[in-house]
Order: structure tokens, then C-alpha cells, then sequence
């Protein structure tokens, strides 16, 4: 078995986990939520992708910055009606309000989407590198995936917005006497999570069939990249998404692939025992 | 001081016993008596991961409503009775489809009821079917572990697994020269993991080697790794099983990290019309079996005394879109029930069960015949290949429509 072949698989597929769990991991981090609606949303940018390709000839690349500005307006106009209520209430209590909204989206796209999986077919083949396969469109979307992440990382760490999400995360009170507009900076970071979640699902309706059924599955990812790579930071997200896909890839060949996914979940365990705040520990924003 | 925690005295446990007997046989009578509909259950998928599916036989048990209602009912022991099919959301949860199954045999009084889509939902639809003595009927359950729990209310259209699989190695044997190394990828799932697992069987039966043989767990995104390690064993025969997302994955992915076998099998996916909507170009050249396509021929009993008159119901019904086996066989499914509802002579749920056991009879969707454990024992099933985008039939020879392509030499 070629090493090289299973390690490009892995880095590929960790880019596109990167990606999908980054603005997951900061609406968490910062708002201290857990967003039932992430998958849910990269479904929505998804199929908003596949439709437009599909109906009007739009190429998903044309559609990915529009997709994305549509959902963060979607993430922000969510937050303000809805989440700012509760938002310092329990976690439990924004879990609960953003599960129910998230049945009421999933249950939406498929009486008006359906469940059937949709998928935007470039048909751009696969390069050989040194005897690797390496698919098109997935490289594109690695690319796409570490752009849209460095962008956010960028962001964060170099404009006036990113610096209030920043000083939030670190400490609200004192972010709040220093004039930040607290609940703003809240509805602007769901708003970039729905952002990137929007991003993910343009790039994945080009590699994977989008279809509801997916939703929980694409959750239930962000849930364990956040874990490995850490709560919160970009560079955690980026870490825990590259060593998930290298994990699963690996363990898919050596132990076969049923256990490729218990084997990314016992590492999920494993660091929650001995290094709980994942593997790019959490020292508030870079 | 109250007595209420106190044993009651024998005899007035009896009376007591009794009078709730009779109370409970009156109003089964009574029941019985007053009713001049045929109830029949539906739980079905309409929203949630299995809407689709849900939405499909949907379609055709209103279909079916219409056409029997339209012509006076069926009749039933010297009356005609007309039918009523009530249907339920159970919104993908397998616990709600059960409970909902109670509920239209307690509430809603109906008389049988057919099982939601898949073998594991069916599962749990006729175990609560079996504690009522209410006959199920199931259209999209093919599992053999479905109907090996003993279950003498439950009966399925489709036929055993085994049945495609050893006809599928055989007509590759003889169509494919050279023909030996198979890798078998599998859903790890009921319905996908037991034809995985009978194909392996029938390959290694058949005299092939089974170079890969593994299983992917459900909700799989990727089969990048799995993939890698079939190319490298280089099978002239790549059988994967799965849903339809799971399958364009698959043969995304089998394109892209080159894998070079002259047959690609698929099941279920070319059977779904979304299968080569989601591929287009790329499904060319995929074979699948299938337990029933609209291309095939049949005359019998019922609603639709033919497989023309069948597909062209549909289509009207459909505005205009082919029907799948999901359609075939639910269509089946309530013919053979009104088959067996006028031979039963009553509404009266063992009578109704007797009748369906003693069924042998040919329908628009084919030979009907249950087996000892209740499935159909029709053999022959089609198998079928994407061709320019479209379904053709190779197989039986009576109704094939096209040669098997090879993919590459």
C-alpha cells in the first residue's frame, strides 16, 4: 500500500474537515454556543450552490462569496432575533433553542429540496503526482479550505471587528467597558460561523453529494475537530481537521475502514482525558 | 380507612375479569360489525432522511386508493367494501414508526398495515403488527434477518437477496471474459451489509476470488482510504452497496484515484433515477440489480392487469417520471392484498393473514408467491445497466433491452 497515496488522501480530506468545523469552533469559543444549526447550514450554502449551478449555469466558485455573504446575513439576523435572548443563559438552554431551529431548517430543505443528493460535477478528473492520485476538484477544494481559513485567521487577528471578537472572547465585561457593542460583536461571529459554514457547503457540493441526511454527519465532525484540535482559534481548527482526515485515512487502510471513524473518536476520548483543551491548547486569540 | 391496596376476594376477581372480557368482546364485535371500510395503515418516512423513499410510496398507495375506490371497492365476503389508507409521518425515527403502527391498529382500528421503507423500519413495524395479530405487508424489505424473527403476519414483495446475487455472478461469468479477482465494499447497514455479504458468498461460490471484502459504517464522508487499498488489488469487479449519496461518492471517488475495473456493480444505486442525476456522465456503464423494472412485462390480477397499464398510471400520476422498484413493488404489494382481502372473505386480521400465506398469483410487478418466512419467492430479478444515462435491461434475456458494456478493457 502506497504511504504517500494514504497521507494526500488524509491531508486533502483534513483540509475540507478544517474548513467545515472553523466557524463552529468560533461561535463556540466566543459565544460560548454550541451551534446545533452548523451542519444544517453547510447543507443550505450547499444546495444554494448546487441549484444555481444547476439552474442558471453559475459556477460554484461565483456562487462560493455569495452563498457565503447570504448566510452570514441568515447567522445574523438568527442571532439578533433569537440566540441574543438567551445567550447568557446555560449552554444548554442556546443548545436547545439552536437544536429546534435547526429541525425546523433540516425539515424545510427537505420538503422544499428533498433529500436527494445533489452534487455540482465539474469533471475535472485527477492529476498523477509521483504515482498519487490527486482528484481536481478536490485540491481546489483544499485550497479553497486553507484560503478561507487563513482569511478568517487574517481577520481576526489584523481588523478592528476581529480584535472586538478577540477582546469578547477573552473577556466580556472589560470588552464591554472598553465601548464594544457586545451584543453586535455576537451577531457579527454567528453571522461569519453561518459565513464559513455557507463557504464549506459551496466547496462540498463540489466533492460530496449534498442531501440532508448529511447534516448531523457534518456536525458531528466539527464536534470532534474541535476536540482534537482545540476550542475557539483558527489554528486549532486547522490542526484538529488535518490530524482527523490523517487519522481516518490511515486507520481506514491499516484497520479497515469500520473503524476508521471509531478510531477518530477514541483519539477525540483520548485528548479529552489528557490534554482537554485539544492539541493547540486555548491561550484566548492569537 | 380505604381497602383499595387490599386483594380483592377471588370471586369478584372473576366477575371482574369476566365483565371486562365481555365488555372487550362486545366492542370487538361491535367494531367489527360497524365497519364497511377497508382501514389500511401506512407509517411512512415523509419528512426526515428518508423522505424521499417515504414520499414514493406515498405516491403509488394514493394510486392505488383511487383506482380501487373509482372501481366500487373490492369485494369481500359478498360486499363491496372501499379502501382507506391512513397514513402517519414518522419523520425517519424508527421508535416512532412503531408507535405509530400501535397507534393505527388501536386508534385508527385499521386491518393491515404496510411497512415503512427499509428492512430495519419494517423490523420494527411488524413486531408491533405480530402482538396485534395484524398482518403486515412489507414492499421495501428484503433482509432475510427481517423475516427470520418468526414472524407469521409479515410478508414481503421482495424477494430474498441471495436470489440476485448468484444470478448476478453467473451472468458476469458468462459475459465477461477472464473474469476473477472481485473487491466488495459494503454499507455496514442491514439492508447493504446482507447483499455485500451474499455477494462475496456467490463470487466465492462461483469460483472468483474475493480480493477485498470490507464494510464502511454509516455516515461515511469519505472512501478515499478504502478506495486506495482496492485499487491496489486490482479486482476486474468492484461491487459496492450503500445509499445513493454513498454510491455517487463511491464512483466519484473510484474515478478519481483510478481505479481501472471492466465491471462496476452498484446496488441499489442505478435503480434510483437520482443515482444518474447525480453522476450524469460518470454513471455510464454501472450495472445494478434490481427487483423489478418498469421495462418488464407481466399480465395478471387486480388493479393494474398489466405492467403497461401500470407505468402509464404512473406516469400520469407522476407528471412524467419513470417509476423505480420502490413503486413496483408497493403497487405489488396492495394487489396482492386485494387478492388475498376477497379470498379471505373477511376484515378479520387471521383470515386476512391465512389468505396472504396461501397467495400464488402473477401481477403487473411479477409472480407472487410467499415462502415459508413470508418473503416472495420470485427469481429472475432483472439486472440492469446506466447506458448513455438511461436504464437498459440486461437481464433475463426475455426482457433485456441491451448487451452489457465493459468500462474499460
Amino acid at each position: 500500500m502506497d504511504f504517500a497515496q494514504i497521507l494526500a488522501n488524509g491531508v486533502v480530506l483534513g483540509a475540507l474537515y478544517a474548513c467545515l468545523a472553523v466557524g463552529f469552533s468560533l461561535v463556540w469559543g466566543v459565544l460560548n454556543v454550541i451551534n446545533m444549526l452548523h451542519g444544517s447550514f453547510i447543507i443550505l450554502g450547499g444546495y444554494l450552490t448546487y441549484f444555481a449551478w444547476q439552474m442558471f449555469g453559475i459556477h460554484p466558485l461565483i456562487m462560493l462569496p455569495i452563498v457565503a455573504a447570504f448566510l452570514f446575513v441568515v447567522g445574523y439576523a438568527l442571532q439578533a432575533i433569537f440566540i441574543n435572548k438567551v445567550v447568557t443563559a446555560p449552554v444548554l438552554v442556546t443548545l436547545t433553542l439552536t437544536f429546534g431551529l435547526d429541525m425546523i431548517l433540516y425539515n424545510l430543505m427537505t420538503v422544499y429540496f428533498s433529500a436527494t443528493p445533489r452534487q455540482v460535477t465539474l469533471g475535472l478528473g485527477s492529476i498523477q503526482l509521483f504515482g498519487v492520485y490527486l482528484p481536481v476538484v478536490r485540491l481546489l477544494g483544499m485550497a479553497l479550505a486553507l484560503l478561507l481559513t487563513g482569511l478568517l485567521y487574517v481577520t481576526l487577528r489584523g481588523s478592528r471587528i476581529g480584535r472586538a471578537i478577540v477582546a469578547v472572547r477573552m473577556d466580556r465585561s472589560a470588552a464591554a467597558l472598553m465601548g464594544i457593542r457586545v451584543n453586535r460583536i455576537y451577531a457579527i461571529t454567528f453571522g461569519i460561523g453561518a459565513l464559513m459554514a455557507g463557504a464549506a457547503g459551496a466547496l462540498f457540493a463540489m466533492v460530496f453529494p449534498i442531501t440532508t441526511n448529511l447534516s448531523g454527519v457534518f456536525l458531528g465532525k466539527a464536534f470532534v475537530v474541535c476536540v482534537i484540535g482545540g476550542l475557539g482559534s483558527v489554528p486549532g481548527a486547522l490542526v484538529g481537521g488535518l490530524a482527523l482526515g490523517i487519522i481516518e485515512s490511515f486507520s481506514g487502510v491499516l484497520l479497515g475502514p469500520q473503524h476508521a471513524l471509531t478510531v477518530g473518536f477514541l483519539v477525540m476520548l483520548l485528548l479529552l482525558i489528557v490534554r482537554p483543551t485539544g492539541l493547540v491548547g486555548v491561550k484566548g486569540y492569537e | 380507612m380505604s381497602n383499595r391496596h387490599l386483594p380483592k376476594p377471588r370471586s369478584q376477581r372473576a366477575l371482574a375479569t369476566a365483565t371486562t372480557g365481555l365488555v372487550a368482546l362486545s366492542l370487538a364485535v361491535g367494531s367489527a360489525a360497524a365497519q364497511d371500510t377497508v382501514k389500511i395503515g401506512a407509517p411512512l418516512a415523509l419528512t426526515g432522511g428518508l423522505a424521499d423513499e417515504g414520499k414514493k410510496q406515498a405516491l403509488v398507495y394514493d394510486m392505488w386508493e383511487k383506482k380501487v375506490n373509482d372501481a366500487g371497492g373490492i369485494e369481500i365476503g359478498g360486499k363491496m367494501y372501499p379502501v382507506e389508507i391512513i397514513e402517519y409521518d414518522y419523520q425517519t425515527d424508527g421508535p416512532r414508526a412503531g408507535q405509530l403502527a400501535e397507534r393505527l391498529i388501536t386508534e385508527d382500528e385499521v386491518n393491515v398495515l404496510m411497512a415503512p421503507f427499509g428492512s430495519g423500519h419494517t423490523k420494527i413495524a411488524a413486531t408491533v403488527g405480530q402482538r396485534y395479530r395484524i398482518p403486515t405487508l412489507a414492499c421495501v424489505a428484503s433482509s432475510e434477518s427481517v423475516y427470520s424473527q418468526g414472524n407469521p403476519y409479515l410478508f414481503g414483495t421482495l424477494s430474498p437477496n441471495a436470489n440476485m446475487t448468484a444470478a448476478m455472478v453467473e451472468y458476469l461469468k458468462e459475459n465477461v471474459d477472464g473474469l476473477s479477482k472481485v473487491a466488495v465494499y459494503g454499507r455496514d447497514d442491514v439492508f447493504p451489509k446482507s447483499m455485500a455479504a451474499a455477494t462475496a458468498a456467490a463470487a466465492e461460490a462461483g469460483g472468483l476470488e474475493v480480493v477485498y471484502n470490507e464494510l464502511y459504517p454509516v455516515g461515511t464522508m469519505d472512501h478515499a482510504a478504502a478506495i486506495s487499498s482496492i485499487v491496489a488489488a486490482e479486482p476486474d469487479w468492484v461491487y459496492a452497496t450503500g445509499y445513493t449519496q454513498d454510491l455517487i461518492l463511491i464512483r466519484r471517488q473510484l474515478a478519481d484515484l483510478g481505479v481501472k475495473a471492466p465491471v462496476i456493480t452498484m446496488v441499489t444505486g442505478p435503480a434510483y433515477v437520482e443515482f444518474t442525476e447525480g453522476l450524469g456522465e460518470l454513471a455510464n456503464g454501472v450495472t445494478s440489480q434490481t427487483w423489478w423494472h418498469h421495462s418488464v412485462a407481466y399480465e395478471g390480477e387486480g388493479a393494474w392487469k398489466t405492467t403497461k397499464a401500470f407505468y402509464d398510471d404512473f406516469l400520469a400520476a407522476s407528471g412524467g417520471e419513470d417509476p423505480d422498484y420502490v413503486h413496483g413493488s408497493c403497487a405489488g404489494a396492495l394487489v396482492v392484498l386485494e387478492d388475498a382481502l376477497k379470498r379471505a372473505g373477511s376484515l378479520d386480521g387471521e383470515a386476512i393473514r391465512q389468505a396472504l400465506a396461501d397467495t400464488d398469483i402473477t401481477t403487473f410487478y411479477g409472480p407472487i408467491n410467499f415462502g415459508e418466512n413470508g418473503m416472495n419467492q420470485a427469481r429472475e430479478l432483472p439486472i440492469i445497466q446506466v447506458q448513455d444515462e438511461a436504464i437498459e435491461v440486461l437481464y433475463p434475456a426475455s426482457i433485456a433491452t441491451a448487451e452489457l458494456e465493459l468500462l474499460s478493457e
